[in-house]
């Protein structure tokens, strides 16, 4: 019996401390989980149930998952107690991954705020893996403080690659800052790629991602080439339990990645 | 496929062979309403077997779909379960394969197909059985369904006079009469079946003679902003569930787990989506916050996505839900003003 409820044993690694309410786990699952960057797992912290979380290591790298995972509530402050040796299980992967082969050819421009930055490094990983495939990368890149900018060091990093172009703002900088302040929209008044070409991919708060979407269109993106990461209550995983609907769709089977197109004729996508 | 006849005076010893391979439930009159009871050759009244009224006070749904049920294990996996007895429902009504119908779609056809539900359906036998008396709750003339039994099962049942009419639909259908004194049905037998069907059919009619909207969907798509509307619709409601509880459709569920010791036990039950934290995420925000948006939702899932996704209402025209509801809202007159 091949049982879907059915958690992996998975080690915890490694703890990293990004923010001050914001850690990445570093995952070791006793089979492989052989995701693709957008699709998400259900991850057991034994004795207080499960929560969703998208994987935010590539999906070329397959021994090890990383997730990054803010603490907002009972599960994830459960998980916040964990330390590297401690038992997890996972579940996954499900749902629909960002769909690589139609971003290519294309530049690329991809809006996070906040932990929706994680998603977002697994994409990041996985075009950068192979870049010549692809256009442009845009990231732009919001947070609230200077502080809770996740992956610093990575940051770094990507803005030294041919191709990759990074711009930063935070919603209020509380130390020395020089780049942009205010909420993300702010780096997108100029949107450097041709749009009708392009797609743009968003992942973050809901209210972040309902005016920037709205930004995109009225850049010209069409609806299609929007591409969003949608949260709903995505329990089974499976399209079974009804949790996670959103119109016609189940997140956990028909999303979470789900297009502008797709999800524009629902009343209050976001959250 | 052929259709038998078993005289009234061996139905007893038909159900007792029956009931000798498997557990074998029947709809019975307890006290003023059907329930499914088990058979109990030393307790049998057959004059209590309610196989011409319409379905049970309960679905189907918990034979197949068990309101409980721990489905995994951490760490160490759960262990495969000892084959069971399997289940025979004799006297399946159509509105209860509508909930199959629904289920089957659910549980077995997407990319992960439920093993405990597959499981339990391959080791149930359905025997259908006609509905020629329906009341005033039945309106399965309204989503596409007939007061009778023409698929989904090995055997239907019809009753006449002077005994039960089977018609075969399955082979496993007809390895379960044989070795019986059956004959084939007469010409006039048949006749009876299909007269006492039309008849139920005509007053189905009568209950509920205007159709629902051919473009139902599309307008409840145009309505859901009708707060007015769904205000008035909903005005009687105390949100005590029954009538998702009650419904042979309703599939949503809710895992949960609970540490045992050094393990931890995983565990689905039935659950609602008019409960206020269904859609709530771990970040607190609830796209159903409002009791009004879960009373259209549960519009939305039955008359809107069911029939654009599915071709078909997931609803069953049982009236289940209006039996049981409290406030007495009638489902009917909320669809057929839309």
């Amino acid at each position: 019996m091949k049982n879907p409820y059915q958690p992996i044993p998975t080690k915890i690694l490694n703890v990293i401390e990004e923010t001050p309410n914001i850690r990445t786990f570093v995952l070791k699952p006793e089979q492989e989980i052989p995701f693709l960057a957008g699709q998400f797992v259900e991850l057991t912290i034994p004795g207080f149930g499960e929560a969703p979380f998208t994987p935010s290591s590539s999906h070329f790298e397959r021994e090890v998952l990383e997730m990054t995972i803010m603490r907002v509530g009972r599960a994830t402050g459960a998980l916040f107690t964990k330390k590297p040796g401690d038992l997890l299980g996972i579940r996954g992967p499900y749902g629909r991954p960002y769909p690589l082969q139609e971003f290519e050819g294309r530049d690329i421009y991809i809006v996070g705020g906040g932990v929706g930055l994680a998603p977002l490094r697994a994409l990041l990983l996985a075009l950068v893996h192979d870049i010549n495939k692809y256009g442009r990368i845009f990231l732009r890149y919001g947070a609230r403080t200077p502080k809770d900018i996740v992956y610093k060091k990575q940051l770094k990093e990507w803005e030294k690659i041919k191709k990759v172009d990074i711009e930063l703002s935070v919603d209020s900088a509380d130390e020395p800052w020089e780049r942009k302040v205010g909420v993300v929209t702010c780096l997108m008044d100029e949107i450097p790629c041709d749009v009708k070409k392009s797609v743009a991919v968003v992942c973050g708060p809901p209210i972040m991602m309902k005016f920037v979407t709205k930004k995109l269109l009225d850049a010209g993106f069409p609806g299609k080439s929007i591409y969003l990461s949608m949260e709903m209550n995505m329990s089974c995983g499976l399209g079974q339990c009804g949790h996670c609907r959103l119109g016609p769709y189940f997140t956990c089977k028909d999303g979470p990645v789900l297009t502008w197109e797709q999800i524009k004729d629902i009343e209050e996508p976001f959250l | 496929m052929t259709i038998h006849f078993l005289p009234n005076e061996r139905r007893i010893n038909w159900l007792t062979r029956l009931a000798g391979g498997h557990n074998l439930f029947l709809p019975f009159k307890v006290n003023s309403s059907v329930h499914w009871v088990r058979f109990d050759k030393g307790n049998f009244d057959i004059n209590a077997l309610a196989l011409k009224e319409i379905r049970a006070a309960e679905p189907i749904k918990p034979f197949l779909f068990s309101p409980r049920e721990r489905v995994a294990l951490f760490p160490e996996p759960l262990e495969e379960p000892a084959a069971e007895t399997p289940a025979l429902l004799f006297g399946v009504k159509g509105c209860d394969l509508r909930g199959l119908a629904v289920h089957k779609i659910m549980f077995q056809e997407g990319e992960f197909a439920d093993p405990f539900y597959s499981k339990r359906l391959k080791e149930t036998i359905l025997i259908g059985a006609d509905c020629p008396e329906p009341k005033d709750s039945c309106f399965c003339n309204l989503v596409g369904l007939k007061p009778y039994v023409v698929e989904g099962v090995d055997l239907v049942v019809s009753v006449i006079d002077e005994g039960w009419l089977v018609e075969v639909l399955s082979e496993k259908g007809a390895k379960l009469i044989a070795g019986e004194d059956w004959r084939p049905a007469s010409e006039n037998q048949i006749d009876k079946r299909n007269a006492q069907r039309q008849e139920a059919e005509a007053v189905l009619q009568r209950r509920n003679p205007k159709p629902l909207n051919p473009n139902l969907p599309q307008a409840i798509a145009e309505k859901t902003n009708d707060d007015k509307f769904w205000a008035e619709a909903a005005q009687d409601c105390v949100e005590c569930f029954g009538c998702l509880m009650t419904c042979p459709t309703c599939f949503c569920f809710l895992l949960y787990d609970q540490a045992k010791g050094d393990k931890v036990e995983r565990t689905r039950v039935w659950d609602a989506c008019y409960m206020a934290m269904y859609a709530r995420v771990g970040g607190g925000a609830n796209p159903r916050a409002k009791f009004l948006k879960r009373f259209i939702n549960r519009f939305h899932c039955k008359f809107m996505h069911g029939k654009n996704l599915h071709g078909f209402y997931f609803c069953s025209g049982c009236g289940r839900c209006f039996t049981a509801c409290m406030g007495k809202i009638d489902i009917r007159n909320i669809i057929g003003r839309l």
